[in-house]
């Protein structure tokens, strides 16, 4: 090989290798995102029985969903969910952070592992647990709160309509609000703590370095979680599909959207209704997300 | 290696892949009934661990009587299976030859055109062999689709009431006394009290859920009522359905209850060994659950037929039951076909399958053999396989539908607000409410089935 071409074949190389690198990355990603994405919009326009029976049927499907009353109980169930998520579990969050941020509490490091140890174990595993708590009369939950109050025994968490939702609201309290502890933590020593120096000799009490320096300081960090809170309370699958034994649970009292995709798509195998449902998610997240953020202020310029 | 632009690292994972990929390219996964040359391997899928263990004891009979053929026994999850077989089915990827699926996840296989189910269809093989005529005729049902059978039944599913004997001599109760519903009700209304005197009820007549249709579709099947009928028709809301629902509700619901259900199997039996419910509905398959979780109430237990709804009625309903089906995508139909025969009918296995399971078989062949006529201590020393076979020619049929499900999940939504409603405003008003619900619920089922293009 002359000189010239040796030179010439090293350049291609150094020009085509970024590309061959990343393309393994960018086949899987072609494979197992784009080609699905696209998929699931042709299906949503579609009726089928999996994916070789199909039959174009236009807007159906997305007609069909706006007067279709499981998924309007789905969308009902999953907000109140969310809603929760984002105004108990956050400031439950916030407030348990700000606890053990504080120099004064003893063993801190012991406290944050054990807040955040919940999130160790997985939504299954959580659910599992919680099915054994919850049981009436035997589970460990109505035993403490009879052996309190002498009442309460027979009360059954998972198969009464008007007590689901707030079951699942306990069991997912339990779970993420040491996990959001961590990243709210993170935020408060993210804080310069000359800034408090500055309010204290200004005369500022503590509710006014919460306002004014503490609130500030962790805003980024506070809108990232609330939105990821959404985000991740409008995906609820697993933690009422596994507590609620693969069931809507009473009156569908537990039906969440990404529940109702599953069966809609895995159950009666109609992955046209199905794709429509996730793109109706995608367009509530999406709505969602922008509406906190825009709320939140997080796209204002800085004066 | 200075010729390697950005390191030797990033180029020995370029080869790694590279490597793998090709190596995976020239050696796909090897396919159904593929082995060595010379022999022949059927694989076949099971979800229980009882049958799992039954089916393991006599395959090594086929495998003597059919010299190069393998049995790939795998015991899978059986949520995995289904789900592993749907999306097996649609993407044409290898299935196994055999597949025991379960009753209540069949349905969504059957809603395509007849020609895209996954399964063979069995209707000419069973009438050709005789078998048709053999097996209880009603077991067919659930595994038909269009009058085209897919699966062999394997089994009867009859359901008795098991009750705790000791309790009911105690509390003064003749079971033979409970011919019908009437005279079951009048006993648990006098046995259904607070016991300790603290406002709570603590012993209940029978688990009844308030919540759920699986105790109430038992009793829907019993009066000759369904989700769907032989032709695919929704009749979750018929005339049966109303009757089954107006009588149930105050079961559950009211000062008149006498049935209650904290949950499932592992709660069920807390409750039954506590002595908090006296009965529950108990098909043969439950029988054994119960010998395993709660052995230390042995001699306790015992069993007898359902109350009729009317004298001279039907004493029993039908709860669950699985099939065998052989794929389409199978090289070897006739051998699958010969292994699943084996498997659920081979006469020689009936006695230490049906002491394994308690699972009564589907073929009157079968009816003959000594296990059945066995005492069991556990049952207070009732021949139980006996008891189960004398009813289960009066077995009622269950249709399945892609959308049986759905059904039985809507059934359960109305119980629930009917139970709730009941709660309120008794008797006021009752019977439209109930109907109302009923209907609606049944429509937004039917407004789902229209929208199948296929059937």
């Amino acid at each position: 090989m002359s000189q010239p071409s040796a030179t010439r074949f090293w350049t291609l190389q150094r020009k085509a290798a970024p590309y061959v690198f990343i393309s393994p990355f960018i086949i899987v990603f072609a494979t197992f995102m784009v080609y699905p994405l696209i998929q699931s919009i042709l299906f949503a326009f579609q009726a089928s029985s999996g994916p070789k029976s199909t039959a174009y049927v236009g807007l159906d499907n997305f007609r069909f969903m706006l007067r279709d009353p499981d998924f309007w109980t789905a969308v009902r169930n999953t907000a109140t969910f969310a809603f929760f998520s984002v105004f108990v579990q956050l400031p439950l969050s916030l407030g348990l952070a700000l606890l053990l941020n504080a120099r004064w509490v003893r063993a801190r490091s012991f406290f944050r592992l054990a807040f955040f140890s919940p999130h160790l174990v997985g939504q299954v595993f959580v659910a599992v647990l919680f099915s054994l708590i919850f049981i009436p009369r035997f589970g460990l939950l109505n035993r403490a709160i009879h052996a309190v109050l002498g009442m309460g025994l027979e009360t059954k968490w998972l198969m009464d309509p008007s007590l689901v939702m707030p079951a699942l609201v306990l069991t997912a309290l339990w779970m993420y609000v040491g996990f959001n502890m961590i990243y709210f933590l993170a935020a408060l020593q993210a804080v310069d703590p000359q800034l408090y120096e500055a309010a204290q000799v200004d005369g500022a009490n503590r509710w006014k370095q919460f306002i004014h320096v503490t609130f500030p300081g962790i805003k980024p960090i506070a809108v990232f979680i609330m939105i990821m809170s959404a985000i991740g309370s409008f995906q609820l699958f697993e933690l009422p599909y596994v507590l609620l034994r693969q069931t809507p649970g009473p009156n569908q009292a537990g039906l969440t959207i990404v529940m109702y995709l599953f069966s809609t798509g895995f159950s009666t195998g109609d992955l046209g209704y199905a794709s429509a449902i996730g793109w109706a998610l995608v367009l509530i997240i999406l709505t969602i997300s922008l509406a906190q953020a825009k709320v939140m202020g997080l796209w204002k310029r800085d004066a | 290696m200075n010729r390697l632009p950005f390191g030797p690292a990033p180029t020995l994972l370029l080869v790694l892949f590279v490597l793998s990929a090709g190596w995976l390219l020239f050696h796909p996964a090897r396919g159904s009934g593929e082995g060595r040359v010379d022999q022949t391997t059927l694989r076949v899928w099971v979800f229980a661990r009882t049958h799992y263990d039954a089916y393991r004891d006599i395959i090594p009979q086929f495998e003597q009587a059919h010299p190069g053929v393998k049995v790939d026994l795998q015991l899978v999850h059986g949520q995995a299976v289904t789900s592993r077989m749907q999306a097996a089915f649609w993407a044409d990827l290898d299935v196994p030859d055999l597949v025991e699926t379960e009753i209540s996840s069949v349905g969504m296989f059957w809603r395509g055109p007849l020609e895209e189910i996954g399964f063979l269809d069995l209707t000419d093989r069973l009438r050709a062999t005789g078998l048709y005529d053999r097996i209880v005729q009603t077991r067919f049902a659930p595994w038909s689709t269009r009058q085209r059978v897919f699966g062999l039944p394997h089994d009867v599913h009859p359901v008795m009431l098991a009750y705790r004997r000791d309790l009911f001599e105690a509390e003064g109760i003749d079971p033979d006394t409970l011919d019908t519903w009437d005279e079951f009700i009048a006993a648990g209304r006098k046995v259904t009290r607070d016991l300790d005197g603290d406002g709570t009820i603590d012993r209940y007549m029978i688990e009844l859920s308030d919540t759920s249709y699986a105790n109430f579709e038992v009793l829907l099947f019993q009066r000759g009522g369904g989700y769907f009928d032989a032709e695919g028709r929704l009749t979750m809301d018929d005339e049966t359905a109303l009757a089954t629902l107006l009588w149930y509700v105050p079961l559950v619901a009211g000062p008149g209850r006498i049935g209650n259900s904290l949950g499932d199997q592992q709660i069920l039996t807390q409750q039954v060994e506590a002595g908090y419910l006296l009965c529950f509905i108990c098909p043969d398959w439950r029988t054994r659950f119960f010998e395993n979780d709660i052995p230390r109430i042995a001699g306790e237990m015992a069993l007898m037929p359902m109350p009729a709804v009317e004298p001279g009625g039907r004493r029993t309903s039908t709860w669950g039951g699985t099939m065998i089906g052989i794929t389409k995508k199978s090289q070897h139909h006739d051998l699958a076909w010969e292994l699943a025969v084996h498997l659920y009918y081979a006469t020689e296995s009936f006695d230490r399958r049906f002491r394994q399971t308690n699972i009564i078989p589907p073929i009157r062949d079968a009816w003959n053999q000594p296990s059945l006529d066995e005492p069991r201590a556990y049952w207070s020393g009732q021949p139980i396989g006996r008891l189960y076979v004398d009813l289960a020619d009066e077995t009622p049929p269950q249709y399945s539908s892609p959308y049986a499900q759905m059904a039985k999940e809507k059934t359960g939504e109305a119980i629930t607000e009917c139970v709730l409603y009941y709660r309120e405003h008794g008797e006021d008003g009752f019977a439209d409410f109930a109907r109302t619900m009923l209907k609606s619920k049944a429509d937004d089922v039917r407004a789902l089935v229209r929208r199948n293009p296929f059937q």
